[in-house]
């Protein structure tokens, strides 16, 4: 196959593909280059073609899609889907979106590995290369150490250096942060800016602006499989054109950017912010109570959780913050009576959602999934019910479709409305912002806020605005245990926080989104 | 020990299960092959579901073979109105059961001692093809997972809904069988990431692949293979020996006291 003078890295040219089932295309006419050394972060909102785009960058789609494919893909000028599978490997990495269900082998060693068995390296030089290569995304793991042992971050890291392993010049990662908490994606991304800088082209999709801007080199935008701009990462600052378009497709603009853009031509330095006064939440009865929870995963060196006291009362909005494996999960396990100790009895009324909405939807239909609920609690008014949830997070224009096969956002949501529809005392939400943009995950909690007056929510995140933004009481744990907890506006000193809290930690203002600040501003 | 000693000597207990017919030797023979996962600890949990398992298969056929054995001669030892137990039947009965559960327990012990990924290196470098060696080791490693699912699929579900005691036995029937809903589905999901992974890293089935960690036979495997080998073979070929006699094809009259053996013991 020949190869073309200068076209290192990744090019498409006029790429577009229509799925056999769907009468439009999915993207249409993408004109894109990575060059080595670069990452371009592609962003638009769900559903708008970027997976499709990706897979079509990697050569997959080529291959095994049934639809229609438009225009040219070229990897250091090959086309990848034309590539033999033990060159292709030599050519270019694909990551998705869970890591976990993309692991091919039962050790760190043998999942580097992989690739480069494939290319038909000896095994002497597959041993020589693994430290370089574990070192090239920041791991030291044993070469014998199941890859289902290691954290969130430590197994996407994995995935990716057995994506490199063979020596692949280009990289492609659909969302690799979706499912990391912030000290594990900025340990990533900063393993992307070493791989980066070592020669790789590297395509990046994901949601999460604020995380990424600081490493990558482009910003490309992406509507209705369209590209829409693309523009180079500095260049996004107050008062561009790609700020306005970001935010007019509903993307998350970085909040200090956010509010710098609402506050130009003026300094955010030099304004002051002035919030309305309002009354703090006013929280009713003891919904339950638990002292001293503790909990020992089976086989575990030590506790998963430790000392913990915690209170649940009517109307209370309870966040859970950490970072991964400090406990959230096993504390929302303990409360919905999956896990048990002694002498605890979980709080009357509760229901959970698990982190993986999937396990929670059985019924034909989302009709049917929301009715369960109400039906076997014997509920006189199940309709009424199944109205309400379906309403308040935005299911019922999909009633009549199966849950499994709706995306990922959809298929969280109706998980979330089914336990709603329950009308529970106590609801508990593991994860509620996974899969879903940024204006899903507001309208949902809102609605929960609303809809759970009179019962308690708690929920487990990784994502400090939220928790700061819609909680009444916030927890942070740490290593199983509790190491701060209080109002959010109290235990903003012991977060790191992102850059619009930390700004509003330091103005002396309760937590806030750039709009309410902007507003706020004197002189608004 | 090496992963082609584990699958050879568990197709050697395939063929001494098959050697044998006396209850007590199979007995023996499961009691044998309950050994490995004594030394890997399970917890008191597993190991009383694991019995009442064993003893709900063993009770179930021995029972259903003494009731219904039809072959002559045998000897009724009890009436139960039209029912009649049959001596040969509840032994037969034992003996198929026991069988059954010696070649779980081997089976099991493979899967639990031995790590996919050298499992997978023991059956490439016996000549399987690379994509079936993938793919029986890839469902062996997502199992545990499946019952993982399961089991928050069940609490989920209980979350929303009555308990099962409450219901109509066939709407209960109905209610498990939608829990497998949830399951497949996210195996579904679960294939095509792997799928695309593999792909992407170069999978192709028919391509001959190097391997990471060479298999090296050590001086333990080599006693077990040829130890284990020489004694099926021996219980094979007495086994063989007493059916061509016992079928009246060949007698031959030094090999008494083997046929004696065999018939009493084995």
């Amino acid at each position: 196959m020949s190869r073309g003078p200068g076209l290192r890295g990744l090019s498409l040219r006029g790429v577009g593909y229509r799925y056999p089932s769907v009468a439009a295309p999915t993207v249409s006419g993408v004109e894109l280059a990575v060059a080595p050394g670069e990452i371009l972060l592609l962003t638009g909102p769900t559903g708008c073609g970027k997976s499709t785009l990706l897979r079509l960058a990697a050569g997959l789609l080529q291959r095994h899609g049934q639809g229609q494919v438009q225009g040219e893909v070229a990897v250091d000028g090959r086309d990848p889907a034309a590539l033999a599978p033990s060159e292709r490997v030599r050519a270019l990495g694909l990551v998705g979106q869970e890591p976990g269900d993309q692991l091919v082998a039962g050790t760190v060693g043998d999942e580097i590995a992989f690739a480069m068995e494939s290319a038909g390296w000896s095994a002497a030089a597959i041993e020589a290369a693994l430290p370089a290569l574990q070192a090239r995304v920041g791991l030291d793991l044993a070469l014998d150490r199941d890859p289902r042992t290691l954290s969130g971050g430590q197994t996407q890291r994995l995935v990716i250096a057995a994506a490199l392993s063979a020596g692949a010049g280009t990289l492609v990662l659909d969302e690799p942060l979706a499912q990391l908490d912030p000290a594990g994606a900025e340990e990533l991304l900063r393993a992307l800016r070493t791989i980066a800088d070592g020669g790789v082209a590297v395509l990046l999709v994901e949601h999460r602006l604020e995380a990424c801007l600081p490493v990558v080199d482009r910003v490309a935008i992406m509507a209705e499989g369209r590209l829409v701009d693309t523009v180079f990462a500095a260049a996004l600052r107050p008062g561009s054109e790609a700020v306005r378009t970001l935010r007019a497709l509903g993307l998350v603009v970085p909040g200090r950017l956010d509010l710098a853009d609402r506050l130009a031509p003026r300094q955010v330095e030099a304004v002051t912010f002035r919030p309305p006064g309002g009354e703090p939440p006013v929280l009713g009865e003891t919904l339950w109570e638990g002292r001293g929870l503790g909990f020992t995963w089976r086989g575990a060196p030590g506790p998963a959780l430790v000392g913990v006291d915690l209170r649940l009362r009517a109307g209370e909005r309870v966040a859970l913050l950490g970072g991964n494996g400090a406990g959230k999960s096993t504390l929302l396990g303990l409360l919905s009576g999956q896990l048990r100790s002694p002498g605890l009895r979980p709080p009357a009324g509760v229901v959970a959602v698990p982190q993986d909405p999937d396990l929670a939807l059985f019924c034909p239909t989302v009709q049917e999934e929301l009715a369960v609920g109400p039906r076997e609690g014997g509920h006189a008014d199940v309709a009424g019910q199944v109205d309400r949830a379906a309403a308040a997070l935005s299911v019922a224009g999909l009633r009549d479709r199966p849950p499994q096969a709706l995306s990922r956002g959809q298929r969280l949501r109706v998980a979330v409305a089914a336990a709603l529809a329950c009308a529970p005392r106590v609801l508990l939400l593991d994860e509620p912002t996974s899969g879903q943009d940024h204006d899903q995950v507001e309208r949902m909690m809102s609605a929960l806020v609303a809809a759970l007056s009179g019962g308690a929510l708690v929920f487990a995140t990784h994502d400090v605005d939220l928790a700061l933004r819609h909680a009444t009481t916030v927890y942070v744990l740490d290593q199983g245990r509790i190491v701060a907890a209080g109002t959010p506006a109290g235990v903003m000193a012991a977060l790191p926080l992102p850059p619009l809290a930390r700004l509003c930690r330091d103005r002396g203002l309760p937590p806030a989104t750039a709009a309410e600040l902007a507003a706020w501003a004197e002189g608004a | 020990m090496d992963p082609r000693t584990r699958l050879a000597l568990v197709l050697y207990a395939g063929i001494v299960a098959l050697s044998l017919e006396h209850p007590g030797a199979l007995l023996i023979f499961a009691l044998v092959c309950t050994l490995p996962l004594v030394a890997l600890r399970p917890s008191g949990t597993w190991w009383r579901r694991g019995l009442l398992t064993v003893l709900a298969v063993v009770w179930s056929t021995t029972l259903s073979q003494g009731l219904f054995y039809a072959q002559q001669p045998r000897v009724a030892l009890l009436h139960l109105g039209p029912l009649v137990l049959w001596r040969e039947g509840l032994s037969w009965g034992l003996a198929q059961s026991l069988r059954l559960v010696g070649l779980s327990l081997a089976g099991l012990s493979l899967a639990a001692s031995t790590s996919p990924d050298r499992l997978y290196a023991a059956l490439l470098r016996l000549r399987v093809p690379f994509g079936l060696a993938l793919m029986a080791t890839t469902a062996l490693r997502i199992l545990p997972e499946l019952g993982r699912e399961l089991v928050t699929v069940r609490r989920a579900r209980a979350a929303r809904g009555r308990p099962a005691w409450r219901r109509a036995p066939w709407r209960w029937l109905a209610l498990e069988v939608s829990l497998l809903r949830p399951v497949v589905a996210r195996s579904l999901r679960r294939a095509q990431a792997l799928a695309e992974s593999l792909d992407a890293r170069g999978f192709d089935p028919l391509a001959p692949r190097a391997v990471r960690v060479p298999l090296r036979l050590r001086p333990l495997d080599h006693l077990l293979l040829v130890g284990g080998g020489l004694l099926t073979a021996a219980l094979a070929s007495a086994r063989l020996a007493y059916v061509l006699y016992s079928s009246d094809t060949v007698y031959v009259a030094a090999l008494r006291p083997l046929y004696g053996l065999v018939r009493g013991w084995l």
